[in-house]
Formats: structure tokens, C-alpha cells, sequence
């Protein structure tokens, strides 16, 4: 077992990380020593992510221990780059980290003046200037490259940026020359933030955080009204938003919730936030309030204001997606579904159902009496069908095409005394393969007048002992 | 005469209690109030009295409560005219065996309602289930095609099956609410204790409100007080064959579905069973003859001995003091 990490006081009595345990124990008796979580340390740092949010939308992880924010454009809204570095760190740091930043034109040169130099500002063409004295470690290169430059003697930046190019790129490969150029600004480095970026986002700081969902509610539709003219701009509205809320013990809250046609309206926007609170209950701990409420729009539609016709007759269709958008809110996209009927004969297979969400009916108008585009098999199908088919113990079947006399099924035993049938359902063999086998299906009805739809799987010529199934009811 | 008097006075005073607990109007102090001629009022009375005499079916359809025929003239009758459009109505099963016939029954009014509906609006009427995960399992999930062939629209078919009870009434009083909804199709397993008498007259209320049904079908539940305006039982029957161009019918083939269907709670005191087929084609109920449906198909004992006498060492248990109101929870009932 080796030493990961340290804090000051075990920096001071002399141990140093990757020293191994027992050793450690030598020269520090009370050493109080914890085992590695890594997952936990990532939930920290995506949790501080999270938390970063508020200063950027773009925020992108680096390594195990650090944090890459693109504040192009951001700086103003914090009175400039130095109150801004010094805003992150003041607050990080009275969440109790130890933290250190740094502000330029390249990822690379953060990174190396975060870790190996201090809390710095490097403005546009000083880049090299502040490289310059930083140890080559700071580059991201392996430890055998940097032992490799040690015992050339290049032990600061400096030296490699004065030395030709050529001779190192042919001696030490093209990583190292990357990695420079990177650190100085010559080559572009992207950094991948962890979410994708808001269409068009509003939000609002509080001096006074707010604890009640109704608070919370009456909030987002006044933040709601900022979405408006952006999205007006577009010619667009939103389809599905993000509220995010931002607790003051740094803990982000994200809700999404979608439309089932686009939305402009701010208090439409609001209530499909309320129905998602109520879902919610108690997941929701405002603890001791939120500071930041932010809408994003992550997805948005062409706007197709309709002109309403004079009899009012839109208004009706309209509340139907509305009804459908405040159930799928509250209830999830899943809670509420309609049917998709599918080409194929195979019973589980012909009827799908989807999110009512997608398919809203306001945005797909119907004609009148439309088809549904799908040949429905004319054979009586079931009112109620198993998810899962349940197998049946049969007794006195006719051989080869005949149905059961008796059957047990759920350890009931029915007397068939009529049946219809057998209706040969081959499978899709184009799904199934070709060693599938054929369903006869029957209709039964037992001396108590149930009505039953089950079917021997297997002809008595593809399977010696064909198994019996129960598949759905009838009424 | 002076027999008449009374009787009359006693009618007067029944109404007016009934409308007190119906919380409507009385017409006829509001009348005397405005010093109406005794004579009117009499007369009055008298078409009162005969429209309690035949059920008050006249009275209702005139105080404008919609109604939807069946087309079955018993059971519209024992309904007082049809089938309540704002109002919850009760369909219950004994047990998952029968969920098959509940459902069916349950589906074929929605279908009456749907079919009403589109006549009236001249578009795809919307039609929502809100099933039961345990009940999608023991008695299956409803099968688009089927309900289909059962005479349903499923161009607007919506099914929604939430994890929680307290959901799906939820889920009920939003449709109920919005109105849109030709029918409301709430399944329901047993009597569960969070939907008792409060929460279905909070529904009930809805459903008067918004003027749209609520078909609740309880599975292998049992009686309860509830606010619901009617409660059927529904039972399996056997079908009658198919039925053959020329008339006749083709043996061993199973038509039509066939439910027994009997009224428990109705405005009516009368006990009604029926037998009903119902024709998906015509989306239409048909009365089968009783007599004859119970001489054929009566479901006969596995054992034909006689039934166990009763135990003779204990004493029958006491008839309940008064009057019963109500009945209880169910479940506190069965504790």
C-alpha cells in the first residue's frame, strides 16, 4: 500500500506520496491513514462541476482532480478576469478545498500555471514568457520523456522553446512538440465539456435564497419571460427544457421536462415544471434554499403560430397536447402512451405502444377518418393481451389440429366446451430465424363462459411435445 | 280523501328530504313563496307523485341530467334513462378470472360513449385507460387491435399505467377535469384503502363538473360505499353461436361476447340481472332471455351431493341493530 495524497501537516512531517504505508508508519506513528475512493472523488469533482456551472455553460473535467472552464465571453458578467479567478477561488475555497487557478488564452498553460506556478492572469502573447520558467513536468508528458529531458539537462520550458525544433521532434517524437505547442497557444486544444450547451438559457441570481416549490415556480415563469425574445428571434419554440437550480451548500438540482409541441409562453413553461415538482415530492431537498434558477431550452422547433379559426375548434385539440404535456410531466414521457400499430401478424408484435409525447395529435393533424395505414388482421384478436405468454398444462388435445378438451391454467382447471381455431400464425423468419416455430392459435370458451386465446407452439411435425400458452382474453 | 292527503304530505315531505341531501332547489316552496294558486300546486304535486310513481324517470330527464340509452330498455330503466355522462359508474368483478367479462362490459359502454361522442364532434374522440400494473400482469394489458375489433376508435387511445395509486386517481381527475375524454376507463385491484368513499366523491364531483364519465372497473373487488352513481356486476355467460346469413345459426362457432350483468346499487330497489350481448359491429347491446340463458349455461357443481347442512352447535349470529347505512371498508370488513 502506497501514499496517494497528503495534506500540509504530513507534507511538513516529511512524507511525500507515493511512499509505501508501513514506511510511512515509521516515521509518523499517528499517521491517519484513509483508503482510495475513487468514485467518490469523482462524484466530488463532478459535483463541483456542476457547481461551476454558474460561472459557464462550457465546464470539462481534467483527470482525477481538476476542472476546465471556457469563460470566453463570461468574464464581463463577473466585473473581469481577475474579480472572476478570484470570486471561483474565494468561494471554493470557503467550501474548505484547497484550490488554485489559472486564466489564459490555452488549456495547456492553465493547466501547467494551476499546478507549478500560482493563482495567475497570462494575457494574450505573454504566453511563452510565463512558460518559460515552469518545470518541463508541467507539460503533461510521461515520466520517462521528463527523465529523458532531466538528464539532457532541459529542465525548465525555457530550454525547449529556445531549442530548435527539429532535433528534439526527431529525439523525443511529436508528443513532446504537441504538448508545447499546446502550452504556448500555437495549436488549438478543445476541451469537451460534459453537457451539451443550451440552445438559449435564462437565470436569475438571489440575494435571498428561496426554499417553496411555489416560490421556485413563480420564479421560473418570470425567468421564463427572458427566454422569450430569444426564441422569438429564432422563429422557434422549446421542446423540451432543463430547470436548474442551484442549492446554496453548492448541490445542483437539473429537471427536465418536454412539450409536447413547441412552447413560447412563459407561464405554460412554468407549469411544466409544477407538475414535475409535484412528481417529484420529496426528492426535491431545498435545504437551506436555491441561489441560481436557471431555464435552458435543449431542444427547440419551428414556432408555427396557427391562426385559430372562428368556431373555436382548435382550442380543443390544443388542450389535449396540453393535457398530455402536464401528464408527461408529472408522470414521466412513459406515463401516458398510445398505441402504434406495426405490419406484421405476429400478435405481440402488430401494436406498439409510445410516449403520447411524440406522437402529439396537435401536431399531426388527422383527416377525417383516417386510415391508420396498417392492415389489421380481420381475425378476432383478444381485448387483453399477456406481456408475457403463460404456459398451460392441456389434457385430451386432438392430434394433430385439434384444441385441448381440458386445461389447467393458474391452477384452475377449465372444461372447454366450444373453440375456434386453429388460426396458423408462422413467424417473421426474418426476425425470428428460421428454426422458429408456427403458433396455432384457439379460441375457447370454457363451461363458464370465459373466453380465452391460447396456442400450441409447434406442429406436431417441427416438435414431438409442443407446449401450450395462454395468451390473452377475451370478453 | 283525507288517505290521499297524507299520503300526498308524506310524499312533499320525502322529496324535499331528498332534495336536501341531493343539495338541489325545492321548486315547490320557491312556488308557494310566490303565492302560486293551491290548485297549481296540487297539480304539482300530483305530476310529482306519478313521476316518483314510475321510477322518476320523467323528473330526472327534466331536471336535464345526460343521460346515454343503451338501447336495452330494462337496464335503461333500472338506469333511470341510460347511462350517467357525468357521473361515476362502477363495474366489478369477482375475481381476475372475470376480468375478461368487466373489462369487456367496461370497454363496450366506453365504446357506446366513444361512438355518441364522435357522432356529436364529427372528429376521433379521445379515449384513456388508466390500467393497473398488478392487474396488467394477472389479466393482461389491453391489446389495440382487440379493443379495435370491439368496436373502439384507437386512433386516440391513450393507456397509461402508473406505479402508484395515488397517481392514477390523480391521472382520473386531470382527465376528468380537462374534459376532453369520451371516457375514462379506471382500473382498480380490490379495494384499495387509499381510494375510499373521499376520494371517489372527489372524482364524482369532477366527473359532475366537467360533465364527462368515469368508468371505474374494479377487479376482484368487493361491495364498498363509494360516491359512484351505479355499480355493476359483471360475470361471464356463454356466448351464443354465430349467427348465419340466412338466420340460422353455425353450431360449435362462439359469437358475439355474452356478459351477466347484475345492477347492486341503482336508485332502483329492485334487484336486476340481465343477460347482454353486446355486437361490436353495430356497437349496439342486445337483451338475451334470462330463462333460457340460465337453463342452458347455469355452471353446474363439480360434486353433485348435497350441500354440507349448517353446524348445528353454534348459534346463527345476531341480524346488525338497525338500519345499515352504508357498508364498511372493505378491508376493515374482512380484519
Amino acid at each position: 500500500m502506497r501514499l496517494l495524497a497528503l495534506d500540509e501537516m504530513a507534507e511538513a512531517a516529511g512524507l511525500r506520496a507515493g511512499q509505501g504505508l508501513a514506511e510511512a508508519r515509521a516515521i509518523c506513528p499517528n499517521l491517519i491513514v484513509i483508503e482510495e475512493d475513487a468514485a467518490a472523488d469523482r462524484r466530488l469533482l463532478e459535483a463541483l462541476a456542476d457547481w461551476c456551472d454558474r460561472f459557464t455553460p462550457l465546464v470539462g473535467l481534467d483527470g482525477a482532480d481538476g476542472l476546465f472552464l471556457d469563460i470566453t465571453g463570461c468574464t464581463h458578467l463577473f466585473g473581469g478576469e481577475a474579480a472572476m479567478l478570484q470570486e471561483i477561488l474565494t468561494r471554493l475555497t470557503q467550501m474548505g478545498l484547497a484550490v488554485r487557478g489559472a486564466i489564459s488564452s490555452a488549456p495547456g498553460l492553465c493547466r501547467a500555471l494551476a499546478r507549478f506556478d500560482g493563482n495567475r492572469i497570462v494575457a494574450e502573447g505573454e504566453e511563452e514568457a510565463a512558460l518559460a520558467p515552469l518545470p518541463v513536468a508541467a507539460l503533461r508528458l510521461d515520466d520517462t520523456l521528463v527523465q529523458a529531458l532531466h538528464t539532457l539537462g532541459l529542465r525548465q520550458v525555457g530550454d525547449l522553446v529556445e531549442a530548435p525544433r527539429a532535433p528534439l521532434a526527431r529525439r523525443f517524437g511529436t508528443e513532446l512538440m504537441l504538448r508545447l505547442d499546446q502550452a504556448t497557444g500555437a495549436d488549438e486544444e478543445p476541451i469537451s465539456p460534459r453537457r451539451p450547451v443550451a440552445h438559449l438559457s435564462a437565470e436569475r441570481r438571489l440575494v435571498e435564497p428561496i426554499r417553496a416549490e411555489d416560490d421556485i415556480l413563480a420564479l421560473a415563469a418570470t425567468v421564463a419571460e427572458g427566454l422569450k425574445p430569444g426564441l422569438e428571434a429564432r422563429g422557434a419554440g422549446g421542446r423540451v427544457f432543463e430547470l436548474v437550480l442551484f442549492r446554496v451548500d453548492g448541490h445542483v438540482f437539473r429537471l427536465s421536462a418536454g412539450a409536447s409541441r413547441p412552447l413560447r409562453d412563459p407561464p405554460r413553461i412554468a407549469k411544466l415544471f409544477a407538475e414535475r415538482l409535484k412528481g417529484l415530492h420529496d426528492e426535491l431537498d431545498a435545504g437551506f434554499g436555491f441561489e441560481i434558477l436557471r431555464i435552458n431550452v435543449l431542444q427547440h422547433e419551428a414556432f408555427d403560430s396557427a391562426q385559430g379559426d372562428f368556431e373555436g375548434d382548435d382550442r380543443r385539440r390544443l388542450s389535449l397536447s396540453d393535457f398530455i404535456d402536464q401528464v408527461s410531466a408529472r408522470l414521466g414521457p412513459e406515463g401516458l402512451q398510445t398505441c402504434q400499430l406495426r405490419e406484421s401478424h405476429v400478435p405481440e408484435r402488430a401494436v406498439r405502444m409510445r410516449p403520447a409525447l411524440e406522437q402529439a395529435p396537435a401536431r399531426i393533424p388527422l383527416p377525417e377518418a383516417a386510415p391508420l395505414g396498417v392492415t389489421v388482421s380481420r381475425a378476432e384478436r383478444p381485448l387483453r393481451l399477456f406481456a408475457r405468454p403463460e404456459p398451460l398444462e392441456t389434457f385430451a388435445v386432438e392430434v394433430p389440429d385439434g384444441p385441448p378438451m381440458r386445461f389447467r391454467w393458474r391452477r384452475l382447471t377449465h372444461r372447454v366446451l366450444r373453440a375456434e381455431g386453429p388460426e396458423r400464425l408462422s413467424a417473421e423468419w426474418w426476425l425470428d430465424g428460421e428454426e422458429a416455430l408456427t403458433r396455432d392459435y384457439f379460441r375457447l370458451e370454457s363451461d363458464s363462459g370465459q373466453r380465452f386465446w391460447v396456442y400450441r407452439q409447434g406442429l406436431y411435425d417441427e416438435v414431438a411435445h409442443p407446449r401450450w400458452f395462454m395468451h390473452g382474453i377475451f370478453a | 280523501m283525507a288517505h290521499a292527503a297524507l299520503a300526498q304530505e308524506r310524499v312533499f315531505a320525502l322529496r324535499e328530504t331528498i332534495a336536501r341531501l341531493e343539495g338541489r332547489p325545492l321548486p315547490e316552496q320557491a312556488a308557494a313563496e310566490a303565492g302560486l294558486l293551491a290548485e297549481q300546486l296540487a297539480g304539482q304535486l300530483a305530476e310529482q307523485l306519478a313521476d316518483l310513481e314510475d321510477g322518476g324517470v320523467a323528473a330526472r330527464r327534466r331536471a336535464g341530467e345526460a343521460r346515454l340509452a343503451t338501447g336495452v330498455e330494462a337496464f335503461d330503466q333500472a338506469l333511470d334513462g341510460g347511462l350517467p355522462l357525468d357521473a361515476i359508474t362502477e363495474i366489478r368483478s369477482l375475481g381476475f378470472r372475470h376480468a375478461g367479462a368487466a373489462s369487456g362490459l367496461a370497454l363496450a359502454l366506453a365504446a357506446l360513449l366513444q361512438a355518441t361522442e364522435e357522432k356529436r364532434a364529427r372528429e376521433p374522440a379521445p379515449f384513456l385507460w388508466i390500467g393497473d400494473r398488478m392487474g396488467g400482469g394477472e389479466a393482461g394489458l389491453p391489446y389495440a387491435p382487440g379493443l379495435k375489433a370491439f368496436g373502439l376508435d384507437i386512433r386516440r387511445f391513450f393507456q397509461a399505467l402508473p406505479q402508484r395509486l395515488e397517481d392514477a386517481l390523480w391521472l382520473a381527475e386531470a382527465a376528468l377535469q380537462s374534459g376532453l375524454f369520451a371516457a375514462t376507463l379506471l382500473e382498480v385491484r380490490g379495494n384499495p384503502p387509499a381510494f375510499g368513499l373521499t376520494e371517489s366523491r372527489r372524482l364524482s364531483l369532477r366527473a359532475k363538473a366537467a360533465g364527462r364519465p368515469l368508468l371505474l372497473l374494479r377487479q376482484a373487488g368487493e361491495e364498498e360505499a363509494s360516491s359512484a352513481a351505479f355499480r355493476l356486476l359483471a360475470e361471464p355467460a356463454p356466448a351464443l353461436a354465430r349467427r348465419l346469413p340466412d338466420g340460422s345459426m353455425l353450431g360449435g362457432s362462439i359469437g358475439h361476447p355474452v356478459f351477466r350483468l347484475t345492477l347492486e346499487k341503482s336508485r332502483n330497489p329492485a334487484p336486476l340481472s340481465l343477460f347482454l350481448e353486446w355486437n361490436p359491429h353495430d356497437r349496439r347491446f342486445l337483451a338475451l332471455d334470462p330463462a333460457r340463458q340460465a337453463q342452458a349455461f347455469e355452471p353446474k357443481a363439480a360434486h353433485s351431493g348435497a350441500a354440507l347442512s349448517a353446524p348445528s352447535d353454534r348459534p346463527d349470529p345476531a341480524p346488525a341493530l338497525g338500519a345499515v347505512l352504508a357498508f364498511e371498508r372493505a378491508f376493515e370488513r374482512a380484519s
